[in-house]
Parts: C-alpha cells; structure tokens; sequence
C-alpha cells in the first residue's frame, strides 16, 4: 500500500474524526476523565454534565446555520477545536467558573465539529460504504476512549485530561490535512438537489433515535452507578462490547439481512434490563447486563448512523442534516438521564425501572416497520433517481412504458411523471408545465391510483424494479 | 365560483363572530349563552370546512377550464335539472356550473371519471360517474367554428384521456 492509499481524504477525515470524538466522549460527554475530575474535587456533577449536554445539543442544532460549504465547514471544525482545547485548560487548575464556562464552551463547539464532518462523510465516502466510515469512527473513537478513561480511572484523571486534549491536538491535525477541493463523482450529481422527499424520512428517523436513546441514558444513570464499585472492570470493558457489535455489523457479508439484527438488538435490550432486575451486582452480573445493554447500542447506533449518513446526499447542507439526526441522540440521552435520576430520586426498584425501559423498547419496535418502509423507499428512489438521469430519452420512455398501469395515463400525466421522474417537486413541476401546484397535486395522485402506489417514492421504487429485470 | 367564496367568507365570519361571543359569554358565567354560540360556532366550522373545500375544488375546475359554454341541462337516473347561467366550465378536473360542482378526476381510479364526451353542431354531451352512479350533462357550447370544436375535443383528450365523439359538422 502506497502512501496515497494510506492518506487518502476518507482516511484522514475518519482519522479526524475519530481523535476529536474520542475527546469528546472521555471528557464532554459524560466522560470518565470529566467525572473522575469532578468526584476528586468533590463537585456535584449533575449541573455540568447537564449543561455539557444541552450545549453539545445546541452545538449540533445550530451548526447547519453557520458552516454552509465545505470549506466553511472545515474552518468550524479547525476553529472548534481550537476553542475545546483553550477551554479545556483550566480543567487543571482549582475549580472555578471557568470548568463550568469550558465546559459549556467546548460542548458547544463539539456539537458544531461533530455535525460539520456531515460535509466531509458524504465527500469522500462513496455511497452505500458509508456504514462502514461511520463503523470505523465509532471503533476508533471508542477505542480511544477506553485507553484514556483506563488511565483516568486507574491512574489520575489529569493524565487522563492529558491524553484526552492529545487527541484533540491529533484530531486538529488531520481535520488541518482535510481537502477541501475533491468531491467523489456520483455526489457531484445530487449536489444542490433535492428530491423534497428527506423531511418525513428524517422526522421519523430522529424520533427513533429519540426514543431508543431514552434507554441509553437511562443506563447511564441507574445501570452504570450500580456497578460503580467494579471500578478496574468497568474502566476498560464498558465499551468493548459496543465495539464488538460495530465491528461485527460492518462486516458482515453484504448479502446478511441487517434488518433483522435490530430485532436481535431489541431483544438485548429487553434481556439487558430483565437482567438488571434479576441478577445482582458482582462481576459476572455486570458481565451480562453490560454486554447485551451495550452490544445493542452498538447495532443501534450503526444502524441509524449509516441511514443518517446516507441521507446527506439528499440535503443542502449535510451539517445540518448530520446535526438535525445527532441532536436527536444527544436530546434523548439528556431526557433518558433526567428520568434516571427521576427514578434513582424516588428510589424506584429495579423492576419499576426495567417496565419503563421496556415499553421505550416496545414503542421502538412499532415504529420499526414503517421507519424501515420510509427509509428503504428513500433510499431506492435516491440510486433509482441518479440512474434514470442519467438515461437517454428513449430509455427513459421505454422504461415507463413498460409499466402496466391499471389504467393508461393521459397525455398531461405521462407530463407530469416524466418531470417527477427526473426529481422535480410540485411546485417545480407546476412551474414548468405553467399550471398551479394545486392541479399538479391532483394529477400525482391520480398517477398514483394508476400504478397503485401511495407515494412517489414507491413509484420510483416500481420503476427500479423494472431497470433491474431489463 | 363566487358564490361559493361568498359562502365560505360568510362562514368564516359567522364562526369567528360565534367564537368570540361564547367566549365573551363564558367570561361573562352565562353557561346557556356559552353553549348556543358553542354549538354555532361548531356547526359553522364544519360548514367553513365543507365550503373551503368546495371552493377548493372549485377553483381546481376553474384554473384547468377547456371551455366555458352559457347553458347547462343536467340528467340523473331520477330527475332533470336545467341550469342557465354566466359561468358554466367545462375543465379537466368537472364541471363547474354557477356555484354547483360536478366533479371528476379528482380521486383517481376509484373515484368519479368522465366516460364519454360528445359534439354535436348545438351541444356536448357528457357522460361521468363511478361505478354507483352515471350522470349525464348536456351543454349547449354555442360554438360556430369546427375548428374550435376540434381544439377543444384535443385539449379533452389530451388532458382527461376521453376521445370526443365529433357529429354534424
């Protein structure tokens, strides 16, 4: 492997990434290094892990605001980090109003560097392999943040601190080495176009994310402090079952039904908590509880990570797109953790605990189908919609010819299809055919009851079916 | 279509008017008071609604017209209605004759469709319905010139799929 190959831009983003994210989850996010620092000091942590993670939340939101472009973007990143590693600092000395200040500032602008990379994912990640960037940064970053919260918990969490801010330093190094000027051919083609058709997918996505993160952060709240006392344990084990679960599903033979996996992780989740209720609290127990919690975040956040980063080809602008989905996590993290400490307040008992998790997995296992349904649709008109373009005309009217319908469109449908066809909107659409929206509306759906479909993504998704059996 | 707009305003208004009185009633104690404007203002809504999206309809039919002819006779399996109006529109998506709505088009496969469509020298001929019911509508199109019939029976195919039938000229 030559030099090139090692340092080619999807390498170097992954591996900026991966060093600023480590950062975050040592430190930022209820991080081992941050806790460590603040148990040392005597501090309630509560108010600042709650104040690092609406900042991070807000960072993620508002991000898409400021950082527009990709070289925009890489300036937010360059600049964010500079600003976490300033404001990390005083993390050294005696508390002051500067932890609580830092703290806010670099969650913030964590949020901000974590949602830009949106830009660089769909730059040099090819379509359809971008599950495999994000498993990458997830194992790395996770990785990473087991060697420095080891160290934070069996050593001294200034050292922690240290290594923490190393990775920022390392991280501000390769988002530096970034390119700004290449783009991979097939995003060249999506690049200022939108197919109107993300919203619905990406609510629906993000109140997933919502919900089946409540059960994360209900772990970090009930599950976590009671196994506190496994301190060697827990500082280097917490994680490797995620990492083991990224792992497996990105390499899993491209043929595997990943779908069904998330039944699997669902059913983890469901034995993670019966666990906690049954079991106890020694070393075997945690053994258990943490690898099935785990081990289905870990299937989750893949899951829902890759889907966010396939998404990007459909947006504008991928930071905020990225920052939209992440700030769901974040924001059903902060509400898992306030109902945690709700339930450990009033000393609820384990099985009480454990009913809630699991009607949070029940609610998630009903809005499994018609998220899969959306997404799979979305993601078929997207591949459809790149191939049809690029088609000659006579291709793309035989193609549509070949279609049965239950009745033959009229000359004005077969209008509109060809323009849906190519991508258009309705408001588009009524513009080209010089005609109101409203009559657009009316004609779709009439199309729509010809080919007994109920959206367009399924039109398309018919029509893909036909170029394939050609 | 007018007429329709006036209604749905008319509506519109009834129902804020009905609003502010219960409220003002309710503020006032006067419970009987609250509950007659309560059930004004109710039923006003549902009126609003069905107007809006008459005149919604309305509207569709008038911004797709193909022709606007000045009398209509409209036949059903049990009655006859004769219409002699200004604003009589034959369009893509109906008939739109005064403030009445005859719609077709609008609901895909399985709602009302437009059948059949014929020209004589005097009038059109056309036949809708769903697979309830078929109405009949005669028009007299007061049309002079053939090649007006035959832009008009294109701008009918192209945009409903019904091929007119063209007879004495």
């Amino acid at each position: 492997m030559n030099g090139h190959n090692l340092l080619n831009p999807r390498r170097i983003s992954i591996a900026a990434f991966s060093f600023s994210f480590a950062y975050l989850l040592s430190f930022l996010f209820e991080g081992q290094v941050l806790y460590g620092l603040l148990e040392m000091y005597g501090i309630n942590a509560s108010a600042y892990i709650l104040a690092a993670i609406i900042a991070h939340f807000v960072g993620l939101l508002t991000c898409g605001l400021f950082a527009r472009s990709r070289e925009a973007a890489k300036s937010m990143m360059l600049g964010g980090m500079g600003l976490c590693l300033v404001a990390t600092i005083p993390f050294f000395f005696a508390p002051s109003y500067l932890w609580l200040g830092g703290l806010i500032i670099s969650a913030y602008f964590s949020g901000c560097t974590v949602a830009a990379w949106g830009f660089f994912l769909r730059a040099f990640t090819p379509k359809n392999e971008r599950f495999k960037s994000c498993a990458d940064v997830l194992i790395y970053s996770n990785l990473l943040m087991i060697a420095v919260n080891v160290v934070a918990m069996n050593h001294s969490p200034f050292i922690g601190l240290s290594l923490a801010m190393l990775c920022l330093v390392i991280g501000i190094a390769f988002i530096w080495m970034l390119p700004v000027g290449q783009e991979n051919e097939l995003n060249k083609i999506f690049e200022n176009k939108t197919h109107g058709s993300i919203k619905n997918p990406l609510l629906l996505l993000c109140l997933f994310v919502f919900i089946i993160t409540i059960n994360s952060g209900l772990m970090y709240q009930v599950i976590n402090p009671a196994f506190e006392h496994l301190t060697g344990l827990v500082s280097w084990y917490w994680a490797v079952p995620y990492i083991v679960a990224l792992a497996i599903m990105r390499n899993l033979p491209v043929k595997a039904k990943r779908s069904r996996i998330l039944y699997i992780g669902m059913a983890m989740i469901i034995g993670a908590f019966i666990s906690f209720m049954l079991l106890g609290r020694n070393t075997f127990d945690y053994l258990i509880v943490d690898t099935l919690m785990l081990g289905a975040c870990g299937i989750f956040d893949l899951f829902w990570w890759s889907i966010l980063g396939e998404m990007l080809d459909y947006s504008d602008n991928p930071a905020q797109t990225f920052g939209i989905g992440l700030s769901a996590n974040v924001f059903g993290v902060l509400c898992g953790g306030v109902l945690g400490i709700a339930v450990t307040s009033i000393g609820l008992p384990s099985a009480e605990i454990a009913v809630i998790a699991l009607t949070v997995v029940c609610v998630t296992l009903v809005m499994l189908p018609p998220l899969n349904n959306q997404l799979v649709l979305l993601l078929k008109n997207h591949v459809y919609l790149a191939a049809y373009e690029n088609m000659s005309q006579a291709q793309q009217t035989d193609i549509v010819s070949q279609i049965k319908t239950l009745d033959p469109l009229t000359v004005r449908e077969q209008e509109v299809l060809q323009l849906i066809l190519s991508g258009k909107s309705n408001r588009e659409i009524a513009g080209d055919l010089l005609i109101s929206e409203s009559t657009v509306k009316t004609h779709v759906r009439n199309i729509f009851s010809k080919y007994d479909v109920g959206s367009r993504a399924e039109l398309i998704s018919i029509l893909l079916k036909y170029q394939r059996v050609e | 279509m007018k007429l329709i707009r006036k209604r749905r305003n008319g509506y519109a208004l009834l129902f804020a008017a009905s609003i502010c009185l219960a409220v003002w009633f309710g503020v006032a104690s006067m419970l009987e008071a609250v509950f007659v404007f309560g059930a004004v203002s109710f039923i006003s809504l549902l009126l609003l609604v069905r107007q809006s999206r008459l005149l919604y309809d309305a509207t569709l039919i008038w911004d797709n017209r193909i022709l606007v002819v000045s009398f209509a006779l409209i036949s059903m399996p049990d009655r006859q209605i004769k219409k002699d109006t200004e604003e009589t529109v034959v369009s893509t998506f109906g008939i739109l004759i005064g403030s009445e709505i005859y719609r077709w088009g609008l609901n895909g496969l399985h709602g009302v469709r437009l059948h059949t469509a014929d020209f004589d020298q005097e009038r059109m001929y056309l036949t809708f319905g769903d697979s309830a019911q078929t109405t009949r509508v005669e028009l007299l199109h007061g049309i002079t010139q053939k090649q007006t019939v035959l832009y008009a029976a294109q701008k009918l195919l192209r945009e409903t799929g019904v091929k007119a039938d063209i007879t004495g000229w």
